[in-house]
């Protein structure tokens, strides 16, 4: 573990600059998602080509996207909140799309996402004051989760490539990040000990997808100078054609019939680059939010954030965005909407930079950089199939390691509360949301767990029932 | 033999959930949604089970860009009952989306009822 300290590690307050910031940055988020131009559920994008062509309603499309986003505001962004302390996009963006698109008239939007933004940060100020005030305070328990979330997330590209690559390739990068990790440990102290063995495993699962692909389009290649030597195109395999066709540089290529793919890509790119300014000044919005270090944009940096460990949480949030770049990069492409936060990038940029100035510009940058170059990764990535499916396996084995890191946090944080009687409750809750058919969502069950207890080893002192543990 | 794909983040998942219960007469492939919508529009596949952790994102990607909104349907984190499956699939979807912590619950009642049809 770094030596950093426990820097944020009594309450995060938001003084006034803060809070505006996050006011106008969900009038903004909302504005935009009311012309749909971006929206932050990734579920909800490939339902906006039908708003943006207006095939659909208003009032449809506010139902699809309240629909796929209300179980991951309550169940996901409200708890990972309250047990943190700290923003995350689940909490601030998810309702800013809801009441984007519900809001009839264009001035309104943005009243109604600012409006939400202060609930938020109001909100989230006094039950941070409280829950630091109470005789067992879970906002301090709660720092338990950076050590399993930081060494399990280090995991991560042993098990995707494992998952696609098999059990030999996986076991190899298992036993190369693991050297990796007792050699950091030994020789550089100071360095968290699985950075350089998150590069490794990364860069190893990128190696063998692109190696595939590029094997694979080889073999394409041959088979299409025997087939046209023969006869042209042939009409049997459209898959090889369509393939070849969105695969760039003509493989034999089929004249005269227009890939449906690159003609809805191609539109939605152009879309988006005609509102570019806009774009621009959403991207300093995000990247100032990251800055101001009370946000954390991935499943488990809200925790790193609240315990200081920026640097680490700009790690884990930078190997997440290789696993949705492919994700919006696609979605947007093909419905015309963008990302609310872009590719994700503009997160560990932020957590980084020394001043919110510099933090604006740059943000403003990334996101110009994003939109101009959407085209060219669909292009890409058509032509790259194995790296989509990386992708898919990176954020199911990001996923995964979380889940495991998250639970056995949590596990400790209750025990740091309340010992055994902590556990019990953590534990017996965790387990009550998976008999009842998960409820809340898995990831955020066990922090929003830890809450409860919490709340429950605070009333039991209350009545003379449990004295807190100390540490 | 009715051809299943599936894609998204559990499409392994989902493909084992499907060969283990094993129904006659339906074969199960792994994909992705570019690959999926190509196939579906040529006819030689015939149902696309996505899952992702939303259900749709993910899950659905290209596909109701390409396919068009119609034959395209999310339970999100949803699970359907089995009519509300045999109305859908009546209505002529061939897309579904789900969430992939639902995918022990959702798989079955989709491959069940896809399988009774064959």
């Amino acid at each position: 573990m770094s030596s950093t300290v426990f820097a944020a590690s009594t309450g995060l307050d938001f003084p006034l600059a803060q809070q505006l910031t996050v006011v106008a940055l969900c009038a903004l988020t909302a504005f935009l998602s009311h012309l749909a131009l971006a929206v932050f559920n990734d579920g909800v994008r490939p339902f906006m080509l039908d708003f943006v062509q207006g095939r659909t309603t208003r009032s449809a499309t506010t139902a699809v996207s309240f629909g796929l986003s209300a179980g991951f505001i309550f169940g996901l962004g409200a708890p990972m909140a309250l047990s943190s302390g700290v923003l995350n996009p689940w909490l601030l963006f998810l309702p800013t799309d809801v009441l984007g698109i519900l809001a009839p008239e264009k001035w309104l939007a943005p009243l109604l996402g600012g409006a939400w933004g202060a609930v938020v940060v109001f909100g989230l100020d006094g039950a941070n004051d409280l829950a630091h005030d109470l005789p067992v305070d879970f906002l301090t328990a709660m720092q338990q989760m950076a050590t399993p979330i930081l060494f399990l997330f280090t995991l991560f590209p042993v098990l995707a490539i494992t998952r696609q690559f098999g059990r030999l390739r996986g076991a190899l990068a298992g036993g190369v990040e693991l050297a990796l990790v007792v050699l950091t440990m030994k020789v550089w102290p100071e360095v968290f000990a699985g950075a350089p063995a998150m590069a490794v495993g990364v860069l190893l699962l990128i190696g063998f997808a692109v190696a595939k692909d590029v094997r694979q389009r080889r073999a394409e290649r041959d088979t299409a100078a025997v087939v046209t030597s023969t006869r042209g195109q042939a009409p049997g395999d459209p898959v090889a054609g369509k393939g070849a066709a969105s695969g760039g540089p003509g493989v034999g290529g089929t004249p005269g019939e227009v890939d449906p793919m690159v003609s809805l890509f191609g539109s939605s790119a152009a879309r988006l680059r005609r509102h570019l300014p806009l774009f621009m000044v959403l991207g300093s919005g995000v990247c100032l939010l990251a800055q101001l270090h009370v946000f954390g944009g991935g499943e488990a940096t809200s925790f790193l954030i609240a315990k200081g460990q920026y640097a680490e949480a700009a790690q884990v949030d930078f190997y997440r965005a290789l696993g949705f770049i492919p994700l919006i990069a696609t979605t947007a492409l093909a419905s015309g909407a963008y990302g609310i936060v872009g590719f994700t990038l503009a997160y560990p940029v932020g957590y980084l930079l020394p001043s919110p100035w510099l933090a604006m510009v740059c943000g403003a940058l990334i996101f110009a950089g994003e939109v101009l170059a959407l085209s060219w990764i669909g292009k890409v990535l058509g032509g790259l199939p194995s790296v989509r499916d990386s992708s898919e396996h990176l954020r199911a084995a990001i996923g995964d390691t979380l889940q495991l890191a998250i639970l056995f946090g949590s596990l400790l944080a209750a025990e740091a509360m309340g010992g055994g009687l902590g556990i019990l409750i953590a534990g017996g809750l965790y387990l009550l949301n998976e008999a009842v058919g998960r409820v809340v969502v898995r990831m955020a069950a066990a922090p929003a767990a830890v809450v409860v207890t919490g709340i429950i080893l605070n009333l039991l002192h209350w009545l003379h029932l449990f004295t807190p543990v100390k540490s | 033999m009715t051809i299943i794909l599936t894609g998204g983040v559990g499409k392994a998942e989902v493909a084992d959930a499907v060969e283990r219960l094993a129904p006659a007469g339906v074969e199960v492939v792994v994909c992705n949604d570019m690959d999926a919508a190509t196939r579906l529009r040529a006819g030689r596949a015939d149902y696309f089970l996505g899952t992702c952790q939303t259900g749709a994102g993910a899950s659905l990607g290209v596909l109701v860009g390409l396919m068009g909104s119609a034959v395209c349907h999310t339970f999100g984190r949803s699970v359907p009952s089995e009519d509300e499956v045999n109305a859908l699939l009546d209505q002529g979807k061939k897309v579904f989306g789900f969430a992939v912590d639902q995918i022990h619950a959702v798989t079955p009642k989709l491959a069940g009822a896809i399988a009774a049809r064959t």
